[in-house]
């Protein structure tokens, strides 16, 4: 894979984690592709940058639309022909006790975080089997291992995830294709922006590194799992969270 | 042979080459799996991507389970030109 620029396929990196995933690849010399609802201003600083010139793929894309998920695959394998990384990151989290959570926000949620990342999961091994290998990263998180007050649905969906990369780690080993789930803590970002200040004080006094994380912690772990260097970890789930959990 | 059935045949041989089964003879009438070709579920799956990748759709994808190269054939004769393609 390092005979030529690698292909990062990203779901969500317009903004918080995706976005500092994104960078870090761009920052590496790869070629990154990524999609969100809508662009932001990362996304359209990135797309002006002359030095990514070639380097850097975005489509306004909603992946729980199988249709938008499959055209924007199509982009990518048209513009550079394989996929070498997939990291699914896109997700949601809508919170509320299970009691009075509505059916629509679960569907949210699920048609999200987990139907989409199986279909666009399946466009991507198709043209990875053909091509050789390739490296895919799931993003799920601690509450898929320690489950949170209020994030119910939100915890099934990463722990699914978590299945999910095992199972395919067992299906995908004899091809060279590699899958790992990453677990992030609580991170600085968007999605920690649920929790109050006092919540967030309260994490930070029970991680034993003092603080919440930061995308780029996730991103370096991710960066160490799809090093082709690294073809024996797979249908793993590593935990990035300060040692939140351990 | 017309061409698409020649593109197949040159797929599923390019195909078995890769999985080190090129002495294994194709025929238009050997079964894919078993005592045929011997494809397992990744190479049928490989199959499948390489002819949506050579023909904008394939039989798999469409949901048949062809059992035999002419099954293949028989399937691109009544989509031909429709360009219908599961990435579309």
């Amino acid at each position: 894979m390092t005979q030529r620029p690698r292909t990062i396929l990203i779901t969500g990196g317009s903004r918080g984690l995706g976005a500092g995933i994104v960078q870090s690849f761009l920052d590496s010399g790869d070629r990154v592709a990524t999609c969100s609802r809508t662009a932001t201003d990362a996304v359209r600083a990135w797309e002006k940058d002359p030095d990514l010139e070639g380097r850097f793929l975005f489509q306004e894309a909603d992946l729980a639309d199988r249709a938008q998920a499959s055209a924007f695959v199509r982009t990518v394998l048209d513009q550079w022909g394989s996929v070498d990384v997939l990291v699914n990151n896109a997700g949601i989290a809508r919170d509320g006790v299970i009691a009075l959570f509505s059916d629509e926000d679960s569907d949210a949620v699920i048609d999200l975080n987990l139907k989409a990342t199986i279909h666009l999961t399946r466009l991507v091994v198709r043209n990875m089997l053909v091509h050789g290998g390739g490296r895919i990263i799931n993003i799920s998180s601690i509450v898929g291992l320690t489950g949170y007050r209020g994030l119910g649905v939100y915890s099934a969906t990463k722990a699914a995830l978590d299945g999910f990369s095992r199972a395919l780690a067992r299906e995908l080993g004899s091809r060279k294709i590699t899958v790992n789930s990453v677990a992030p803590g609580y991170l600085r970002t968007e999605m920690s922006h649920g929790l109050d200040e006092e919540q967030l004080n309260q994490i930070v006094r029970r991680t034993p590194a003092g603080r919440l994380g930061e995308p780029d912690d996730i991103a370096r772990a991710i960066q160490f799992l799809v090093d082709e260097r690294n073809d024996w970890l797979t249908g793993q789930v590593i935990v990035v969270d300060g040692g939140l959990t351990c | 042979m017309n061409d698409v059935q020649g593109t197949i045949l040159e797929i599923v041989g390019s195909l078995l080459e890769r999985a080190n089964k090129g002495d294994v003879e194709v025929t238009l009438d050997a079964p894919i799996h078993g005592d045929g070709l011997g494809l397992d579920s990744l190479e049928t799956a490989e199959l499948s991507a390489l002819l949506e990748d050579e023909f904008g759709t394939d039989p798999f994808g469409a949901g048949l389970m062809p059992e035999n190269i002419s099954e293949i054939v028989a399937f691109y004769a009544t989509v031909e030109g429709a360009g219908e393609s599961a990435l579309a």
